[in-house]
């Protein structure tokens, strides 16, 4: 009832002060771009949200502008034109016309498809097939979350979560990235779509990897996601995000938000396969992926791992990130990044020791082909009442071709004396000999470089639930194509 | 079977072979020796199809076809197996994946269909036990 009421009271803000004349078009889909207090009102509205919900969002509008004014972080290594904030859809831009059979698919990208060994029921739902044409998904899912509903696992659209699960939501979303940690996660803040919400109770094992692919009623998110997964004491969760599927999107800025909460005894394991449109081989048109990713371990001996293999994007920007706060509780960042013709990565992890007997461990591979630009920057931090922290760092690059680049920016801040860190860098390049010893034994030159370069990254692959380490292999193989020759 | 005629072949520019003329037929054993630097490895190199080795003059014929303009891949899948004086590594690959692959490779190239992973470990233990190799080297990263 209160929620509402709290609609009706926003709605009737928003017809006084709205300018753009189509307030009464509630229902409408879209809404032109720009940015200002009144597209963030809509978006609040259009959600049905409560009163703070909305206050939240406007109270990080406001710190975005003034961080606006002084400009841009530009610490990364990563170039990019200027960003129009005004030219950008914040609330779904206009969707594609659903496609008829899967001969209207672009026979391309069905190649595609059949390479990273999609199973052809998912080709035609990726493609933009109407789905109920194909396939069921509706029902699949139903079954699906009933199972979950028995535990007491809440699996849900951070949308209906905002309406269906508001305390719980407001007791933790900002909790791990505060709305003013940095300019993307506050303009995340301010104009967040659509994300998921998992929250596990206590001593629930979560039977299934949760994945994005059983969200029902998915609008168009990608563009500012925003994920808050939180599990309670002694609970543990598995949940993949992404695909290996090449995806478009109309939106070019991919600011997403990320935050993991784990309890006492908890564990959640974070799985990250991304291969958004990475532009043209002259890097135009491509995804910016400038995304904020945090976990906080909260309870003695919790645990969070996050795994990510990033072939996609023109630009990919992120560093998801732990924060040791429990005793004995453990941090893991595994990583693959790709990057080649024009791509650009910059990439990595903070590991923040603050509780006693923490451990953390880093492995990065990072691979750089065509002119593309691999970063690495990492931060491990012991805190001085981080009494025996451990923590181990592994950065592997491996460069194809002579014109790319690997680099690696490690941060180590250590301020109590009973701590342990250990850094190991290495740089190699697929080799000549290499190469012509496995043509020799009948592979073929681009199967010669898959080989070696899922070589180079097994130890991350293996972190990834089955399903997805093979997906991830072949992704590989399909993302460094006509890199050697 | 193997025919390598009048073969003359360069090394970033330098002449190394200058007309080798050799017939090897099937069931034969060929020991080629010479001194440090006369072409035995660039000879082997030059049949394998490694890239940076030029056939400047002459032709080699396998089973009557010629192997120049041949990738090395495919000089392979034909039948030609160079085993490597100094064996490269690489890491994280198992011989037993690197293995599968490479005899898919060739299987395909001759229209067959691909061994599975159970009948190519049991035809790589049952060879492995009549070289008396130990089956652990199949987990092994690549040399």
């Amino acid at each position: 009832m209160a929620a509402n009421a709290e609609t009706i009271e926003t709605v009737r803000n928003l017809g006084g002060e709205y300018k753009y004349g189509f307030v009464t078009n509630i229902e409408s889909e879209i809404l032109p771009k720009g940015l200002n207090e009144d597209t963030i009102r809509f978006i609040s509205a259009k959600k049905g949200e409560p009163q703070w919900m909305l206050d939240w969002r406007l109270k990080a509008y406001r710190a975005w502008l003034k961080m606006a004014e002084k400009g841009e972080p530009t610490w990364a290594r990563v170039h990019y034109p200027k960003i129009d904030f005004q030219d950008i859809h914040y609330y779904a831009a206009p969707k594609k016309k659903a496609l008829k059979s899967m001969d209207e698919v672009d026979p391309e990208l069905l190649k595609t498809y059949e390479k990273l060994g999609i199973p052809l029921k998912e080709r035609a739902a990726l493609a933009g097939v109407a789905v109920d044409a194909v396939f069921d998904s509706v029902s699949v899912a139903t079954t699906f979350k009933e199972k979950l509903r028995g535990l007491g696992i809440i699996f849900c659209s951070m949308s209906e979560a905002v309406r269906e699960h508001s305390d719980l939501v407001q007791k933790y979303i900002g909790s791990v990235v505060p709305i003013t940690d940095n300019f993307y996660a506050t303009l995340n803040s301010a104009v967040f779509s659509d994300g998921s919400f998992v929250y596990i109770p206590p001593g629930v094992r979560c039977p299934m990897e949760l994945s994005t692919y059983f969200r029902i009623n998915e609008a168009n998110t990608g563009q500012f996601e925003r994920t808050l997964i939180i599990c309670d004491k002694g609970a543990y969760v598995s949940y993949l995000e992404g695909c290996t599927a090449p995806m478009r999107d109309e939106n070019q800025l991919h600011a997403a938000v990320v935050e993991l909460v784990a309890m006492e005894d908890a564990e959640i394991r974070y799985a990250t396969v991304q291969n958004w449109y990475p532009g043209d081989k002259e890097g135009r048109g491509g995804i910016y992926n400038f995304v904020t990713k945090r976990g906080a371990c909260r309870g003695a001996r919790s645990k969070i791992s996050w795994t990510q293999v990033e072939t996609g994007s023109a630009i990919t920007w992120k560093y998801p990130s732990v924060i040791l706060q429990g005793d004995d509780s453990v941090g893991e960042f595994y990583s693959v990044a790709v990057a080649n013709n024009a791509q650009q990565a910059d990439t990595g992890t903070k590991m923040i020791h603050l509780g006693k007997n923490t451990k953390s461990t880093i492995i990065s591979k990072g691979i750089s082909a065509g002119r593309a630009q691999n970063t690495y920057r990492g931060l491990v931090r012991v805190m001085p009442n981080a009494k025996g922290a451990r923590n181990y760092s592994q950065c592997d690059s491996l460069l194809i071709g002579d014109r790319c680049g690997g680099h690696t920016v490690p941060y180590i801040e250590v301020k109590n004396r009973s701590a342990k860190v250990e850094h190991e860098a290495t740089t190699s390049r697929i080799s000549d000999d290499q190469l012509f010893y496995c043509r020799s034994r009948g592979l073929s030159g681009e199967d010669a470089v898959s080989t070696i370069v899922n070589g180079f990254c097994k130890e991350v692959l293996q972190k990834l639930p089955m399903e997805f380490a093979v997906e991830a292999q072949k992704l590989l193989g399909v993302s460094l194509e006509g890199s050697v020759g | 079977m193997l025919e390598i005629k009048n073969l003359h072949a360069t090394v970033d520019g330098k002449k190394i072979l200058n007309g080798i003329d050799l017939t090897i037929k099937a069931g034969e054993v060929h020991a080629i020796m010479g001194p440090n630097g006369s072409g035995k490895s660039t000879l082997s190199y030059v049949l394998a199809g490694r890239e940076g080795y030029e056939v400047t003059e002459g032709d080699i014929l396998f089973k009557g076809r010629s192997l120049l303009g041949l990738e090395p891949e495919e000089r392979a899948r034909e039948g030609i197996f160079l085993a490597f004086q100094y064996p490269v590594e690489i890491p994280g690959v198992a011989n037993a994946t690197f293995l599968r692959s490479a005899v898919n490779a060739v299987r395909k190239h001759r229209g067959l269909a691909d061994m599975d992973a159970m009948t190519f470990l049991k035809t790589a233990k049952a060879k492995m036990k009549e070289l008396q190799m130990d089956e652990k080297f199949l987990q092994r990263a690549v040399n």
